[in-house]
């Protein structure tokens, strides 16, 4: 027997033991909620919420929003310290990387909308780093402590009906302030004529999320699920959706700001 | 009043608060200070285009102006030459007249001096032909006067 198979030998065993003696210790009996009141919580929000700093109680979602806000804005003032002050003309992997995303929202908005696009270019790009990286967020599996003292996991911070309606109405309020700056009270009138959309964005954001997220509640619910599939339905699955949401939400915002912004003949 | 799937306008309201904030540190730290620089660096290749546009754009009217100086330079060159060709063919024409007016002085000269040389030679020549003619006949005479004589005195006793 070679070494190589040696080792793989060796390392399915000891994948095996790990398996042998997680089944074992397996607290099956002692879960607290059936996979109903999961589903149900995942939806409603309404039983495991989280103290914000002791204000007021909050969905697990928000909690989630504003630590992806803080890590975004962390990131991003260490990024202006120590990485734009050296920025080069002829650029670097880094530097390349960050003048791709910044170019492609302001190339986005900029074909979508070409009359008016400075603006919509800044919140596209800010829309668009939220739901992606608050998509992949589910995906660190961060802990906190509920109200009711139970550990759960923090979801995608628009897999909360609130953060998905508040991103759906900016959107439409951005589409609408464009109407108002490019074309006046006409501008207001041609906006509410998709009086559906916030609806439509909030809605279509909220399934979206909630999907990624029953999927994986109940591929972990149940321990013989939770070995080797979460990986594909789990990761590949939820980086799929956070790039497919970030798109769909930038491309109909920019489309719809291009639309009314656009100056109409009299 | 019970809203459906827990929707809640506080907490509507703090996503859109967190969602400002993200907005305006993501503008202020990432966004802006990333579009500035590619706009600087975008500046900077049209600056160093336009540079280079306005160097093609002399070249190209300094080529210009030396085409039209060469094409000036070569019209008076040629002029220059023509003239040139013209003077020397002037000179040319010049000294070949005055070298066949020689010529003919020369020759005409030649033909004096050889008449005269002629005719001295022939004066010459009369003179000794006369001088030897007249030698000649005094001989002659000398000559012919004795035989003559003794021919007659020979007749003479012949008879």
């Amino acid at each position: 027997m070679t070494k190589k198979r040696k080792a793989v030998v060796v390392w399915v065993c000891v994948i095996l033991a790990l398996l042998v003696g997680v089944f074992l210790t397996s607290p099956q009996g002692e879960k607290q909620e059936s996979i109903k009141e999961v589903m149900r919580d995942a939806v409603m929000h309404d039983v495991n919420q989280i103290s914000l700093f002791g204000v007021t109680d909050v969905n697990a979602g928000l909690i989630s929003g504003v630590i992806v806000t803080s890590a975004l804005l962390i990131v991003a003032a260490l990024i202006r310290v120590f990485f734009i002050p050296k920025f080069q003309y002829i650029p670097g992997k880094f530097q390349l990387v960050l003048e791709q995303i910044v170019g492609f929202f302001a190339d986005f908005a900029k074909k979508n909308s070409p009359h008016r696009h400075r603006f919509l270019s800044v919140y596209i790009f800010c829309a668009g780093s939220y739901i992606f990286v608050g998509t992949l967020f589910e995906l660190l599996g961060v802990q906190a402590i509920t109200t009711s003292g139970r550990p759960i996991t923090l979801p995608a911070p628009l897999s909360d009906i609130n953060g998905a309606i508040a991103l759906g109405c900016l959107s439409y309020l951005i589409v609408v302030s464009g109407g108002i700056v490019g074309n006046g009270a006409k501008g207001i009138g041609l906006a509410l004529k998709d009086f559906s959309m916030p609806l439509s964005m909030s809605f279509r954001l909220f399934g979206a999320l909630l999907s990624g997220v029953l999927v994986t509640e109940l591929l972990y619910y149940y321990f013989v699920l939770s070995f080797g599939l979460p990986v594909v339905a789990g990761v590949l699955f939820t980086l799929l959706h956070a790039l497919v949401q970030t798109y769909v939400l930038i491309m109909l915002t920019s489309s719809s700001y291009g639309e009314v912004s656009k100056p109409h003949k009299k | 009043m019970n809203v459906p799937l827990n929707i809640d306008l506080q907490q509507i309201l703090l996503h859109l608060l967190n969602f400002s904030v993200l907005s305006l540190g993501l503008y202020l730290l990432l966004y802006k200070p990333v579009q500035d620089f590619m706009q600087k660096r975008a500046d900077y290749y049209l600056g160093l285009k336009k540079q280079v546009e306005d160097q093609l754009k002399q070249a190209e009217e300094l080529k210009q102006t030396y085409e039209k100086r060469l094409e000036s330079v070569e019209a008076e060159a040629k002029q220059t030459r023509e003239k040139a060709l013209r003077e020397a063919n002037q000179a040319v024409d010049a000294l070949l007249q005055s070298a066949q007016q020689q010529a003919s002085r020369i020759i005409s000269e030649a033909q004096k001096a050889a008449q005269r040389e002629r005719e001295k030679v022939l004066e010459e020549a009369q003179k000794e032909i006369t001088s030897m003619v007249l030698e000649a006949t005094e001989k002659i005479l000398a000559q012919s006067a004795s035989d003559t004589l003794d021919q007659f005195l020979y007749s003479v006793n012949k008879e």
